[in-house]
């Protein structure tokens, strides 16, 4: 009896033991400023991520050409201390500063650039962002790999790399001319497939055949296997003039392409630090190299990232913050609770019905101030599919829809209702809006479409993915076209993946999406409209609206290019394959002794502008630059 | 004994086996693929992803070449936690959830095993009725309600512990309990219902008849036999509770393992999903057994064959 009494005993310390280890053994010191990061970040590989958390996380560890200025996120010197521009508005030649160091203490030189855009459009990658680069010249070209080559380019023939060498390091590279491409598929098979081409190569005089196929796979006799075929890198507009001195030349005059170069895929990644760790490796705290105002010191999944202030970074003088954590909370209201009980400084978003009491607390609160962001929400129709392929009854849904009533019922930090895609206060532009709410004029144009008064209307679905705020603005859509115009719709939820794939393959009527600008330019929503874009989602093509978008970008006065894009968003206005639904606010909530944050139109808040005030406390009276009034 | 031991192992082998194939399919039938995403590729470029993921082979190619993979101990890449190995993602999750777990289940047992006792001993009290309403109430209310009620009322009116994280035991005790409630609820109705039902076995009887004090009689001698019914509940409850719980850990934020189990799935995570699956499989499995093997201890009248 005593011995499995000893058996239990020993069971139980054993076990306080490990919950012991497991709750201490994690325990890091209190942070300075710590912040609700939302989601688990994907990666910290600035070439993989797409989503804002990850950006947070990526702007504050490497920094680029240039930088977001934390108050309007326009480009302000990084790496580069001054470029200059050349009279037509393609080429760029950046100077980068002397002082600017990676976090191991190397220079970061243009060749670290030069690698970084590299690797940002090889197909092998694989990043969403690569289509950032394609503004430089053949840039498109090499990303796209063999489908874009033509017989007659300079191609780069990458072999498959050797065994045991890390991940990163690229195979050997054959340079040559392409002389044609064979396909080995009879033309009864689906698809044709990249690996189904081979690629015959002039080199030294003599032609050689490639096939992309690894070392394992089987091929034809006299042909050789390879990783990929591209355009030969040296096509692509970026070079290295020397260690300090980049160029970057692009197709035509894109008047935001600095801005751009502020976004995260653009940063720098080391060389060394790839090829000898191998990915995902090098990633790890232990390992990474960066060239940021913070270093990676430690990584919890699901818990948090922890920075720290780098002692290489060339503006360290004006970096306040020692220690940053990044939480990965995805529960809002975890997150506010968090908030509230000042375990973390900033909330991104807090849930939606607290906000709506929130903001009418009184006296208003001291730190939340929403402001309008670069974000739109919409309604894609279906234009392959009837009734939806009638432009009247398109138009006809639009003028149905109630926006007003939407943002105040449904959302509640303030939305403004949007009449038109492209958000407010891009610089020089004017937003083309579509009609406003009318009932009247919807009826009619149902009518003439061939269903009057919603009679013999096919009844029609609201795809949206799980979630409740898209819950209710979806109902009440139903119930406005219901009540309009006398037509059914049924609502129907998908989880995210099933939801991205159902809208990819237009296999919806109605769907609702939501675009984030990608940079200050109403050309980052209106270029995803052009006949089988990426992004359009709705079936829609029009060659005047392709030409259109086509000329804006060649267009080097900004007035006139302006002006071209403005007639574009009028014509998608006047065709309807979208309904634009509302426009998003910020909805920080951001402790009055933090400064240095600002609110701004793309949200992003560089941590290497914010300072803690250590004399404010939470009653403070004083607003931060966060409350200061916005227009 | 030994040939019990092998049988289950040889079982062990085959359920691993079969909960592989058929969340190998099931992952490959539902529409998106670990490449969807917002920011769509080109076609190209999603060839690409889709050959690092092999999932442009053949669907048996696939099939084997995951299946060696597993049986050398490696899950792979993570699909969506880019930087991550699925064996890293379990090796970070595993620990935490586990001592939520234990914390939780100690707490369980303890109270739900002297409720259980407690109201058996003496069965129709008010003792009795109040301890089961109680129960009852702890196996209907989510957890999420008592996650919520009791963040209501020991954070922020009664700030006494904090309201979400891990690292401090303070903040572990929110979460243990929450978690631990219901299942000492079902532990003290299953311990009630064993006791009562070992207490008017014939040795039990004969035990009193002896002069043995009525506590005496309970502890030494019906408790074992009572127990049965709760190891077994115990035993898939752990493996349960060790893998974590979706709801508590996103409510207090607890970097375990319970997220990613839906978040994987949501993501088509297939490599996580597949390693989560197979752990769980595992643990369920091993506990099991231990629930057999326990038997043996319990009750001398079980024989393992």
């Amino acid at each position: 009896m005593l011995g499995r009494t000893w058996i239990l005993f020993a069971m139980f310390a054993g076990g306080l033991a490990a919950v012991g280890w497991a709750v201490y053994g994690s325990r890091l010191p209190p942070a300075d400023f710590t912040f609700i990061n939302e989601t688990e970040v994907a990666s910290v590989d600035p070439a993989l991520i797409t989503g804002q958390p990850e950006g947070r996380i990526v702007h504050a560890i490497f920094e680029g050409l240039v930088r977001p200025r934390a108050d309007n996120n326009r480009a302000e010197p990084g790496v580069a201390e001054k470029w200059e521009i050349s009279d037509d508005g393609r080429t760029y030649i950046f100077h980068l500063r002397p002082d600017a160091r990676w976090s191991n203490g190397d220079p970061v030189t243009a060749h670290d650039f030069l690698y970084s855009i590299r690797r940002l459009i090889d197909p092998q990658t694989a990043s969403r962002y690569a289509y950032q680069a394609w503004y430089i010249v053949n840039a498109k070209r090499y990303s796209l790999g063999g489908s874009a080559l033509t017989p007659g380019d300079p191609v780069e023939v990458e072999l498959n790399p050797l065994d045991g060498l890390p991940n990163t390091v690229r195979g050997k590279l054959l340079l040559g001319k392409l002389v044609r491409i064979d396909s080995r598929t009879s033309s009864q098979e689906k698809s044709e497939s990249s690996r189904d081409r081979v690629y015959v190569v002039e080199r030294d005089g003599k032609e050689r055949h490639f096939q992309i196929a690894e070392e394992s796979d089987n091929v034809a006799q006299g042909v050789e296997r390879c990783r990929q075929v591209l355009l030969d890198f040296r096509e692509v507009g970026v070079r290295a003039i020397d260690n300090r001195t980049l160029e970057i030349r692009l197709d035509e005059p894109t008047p935001y392409f600095l801005d751009l170069l502020a976004f995260y895929p653009f940063s720098p990644v080391h060389r060394g630090c790839l090829e000898k760790h191998g990915k995902p490796a090098w990633t790890r705290p232990e390992n990474i190299v960066t060239n940021g105002a913070f270093r990676l010191v430690a990584r919890r999944i699901r818990d948090r990232v922890r920075l720290q202030r780098s002692e290489n970074y060339w503006d360290r003088a004006n970096v306040r913050l020692n220690v940053v954590d990044a939480l990965s909370v995805d529960n809002r209201s975890t997150a506010l609770n968090l908030y509230m009980t000042g375990m973390v400084d900033w909330v991104t978003v807090p849930p939606a019905e607290v906000l709506r009491e929130l903001l009418k607390s009184e006296p208003p609160r001291n730190d939340l101030n929403p402001a309008p962001q670069l974000t739109t929400y919409y309604y894609l129709l279906n234009t392959t599919r009837p009734p939806l392929d009638d432009k009247r009854v398109r138009l006809a849904l639009g003028l149905a829809l109630d926006r007003e009533e939407i943002t105040r019922v449904a959302t509640g930090a303030g939305e403004k209702p949007a009449l038109s895609l492209v958000p407010p206060s891009m610089p020089n532009y004017e937003q083309q809006k579509c009609q406003p709410f009318n009932p009247e004029a919807a009826r009619k144009l149902l009518a003439e479409a061939g269903y009057p008064d919603g009679r013999g209307f096919p009844k029609i679905e609201i795809l949206y993915n799980t979630d409740q705020q898209h819950q209710a603005i979806a109902e009440l859509v139903r119930k406005q076209w219901q009540r309009e115009l006398g037509i059914t719709a049924s609502l129907r939820n998908e989880e995210w993946g099933s939801f991205q794939d159902s809208q990819q393959q237009l296999k919806f009527l109605v769907a609702r999406r939501a675009w984030v600008g990608d940079y200050l330019d109403p050309n980052t929503y209106l270029d995803m409209f052009v006949t089988d874009g990426e992004n359009n989602c709705t079936g829609f093509g029009n060659a005047a609206y392709d030409t259109l978008i086509a000329d804006a970008a060649k267009e080097p006065d900004v007035e006139k290019r302006m002006k071209i894009l403005e007639s574009a968003e009028r014509l998608l206005m006047d065709e309807m394959p979208i309904i634009p639904v509302y426009f998003y606010v910020s909805r920080n909530m951001v402790r009055p002794k933090v400064r240095g944050f600002y609110n701004n139109l793309q949200d992003t808040h560089p941590l290497n502008a914010i300072w803690i005030d250590p004399n404010v406390d939470d009653k403070a009276p004083r607003p931060n630059e966060y409350m200061e009034p916005v227009q | 004994m030994i040939w019990f031991i092998v049988r289950r192992l040889i079982g062990l082998v085959l359920t691993l086996w079969v909960v592989f194939t058929v969340s190998f399919l099931l992952m490959r039938a539902v529409p998106g693929g670990p490449y969807s995403g917002e920011r769509n590729l080109p076609p190209e470029i999603e060839e690409n992803v889709k050959h690092r993921y092999r999932l442009d082979r053949p669907i048996y190619e696939q099939y084997g070449f995951e299946l060696g993979n597993i049986l050398s101990g490696d899950f792979g890449q993570s699909m969506r936690l880019y930087d991550f190995d699925v064996n890293q993602v379990i090796a970070q999750g595993l620990p935490i959830s586990a001592a939520l777990g234990i914390f939780a289940l100690s707490f369980a047992v303890t109270l739900g095993l002297s409720a259980g006792i407690v109201s058996a001993l003496y069965r129709g009290s008010l003792a009795d009725w109040a301890l089961m309403s109680l129960a009852t109430i702890g196996i209907a209310l989510p957890s999420f309600v008592i996650a919520g009620l009791s963040i209501m009322l020991f954070v922020f009116l009664i700030p006494v512990f904090p309201a979400a994280g891990w690292g401090t035991f303070r903040q572990l005790v929110l979460p243990a309990v929450c978690l631990g409630s219901l299942y000492a609820a079902e532990i003290a109705r299953i311990a009630r219902t064993g006791m009562l039902d070992a207490m008017s076995q014939d040795y039990v009887r004969t035990a009193r008849a002896k002069g043995l004090s009525k506590l005496a009689v309970a502890l030494r001698h019906a408790l074992p036999g009572a127990m049965m019914p709760v190891v077994s509940f115990l035993g898939p409850a752990v493996a349960g509770i060790l893998t974590g719980s979706v709801v508590i850990e996103r409510i207090f934020a607890i970097p375990g393992l319970g997220w990613h189990f839906v978040q994987a799935a949501l993501q088509r995570d297939y490599t996580l999903a597949m390693g989560l699956v197979l752990l769980y499989t595992l643990l369920l499995y091993t506990m099991n057994f231990l629930v057999d093997l326990s038997y043996g201890i319990l009750d001398p009248r079980v024989e393992l064959k």
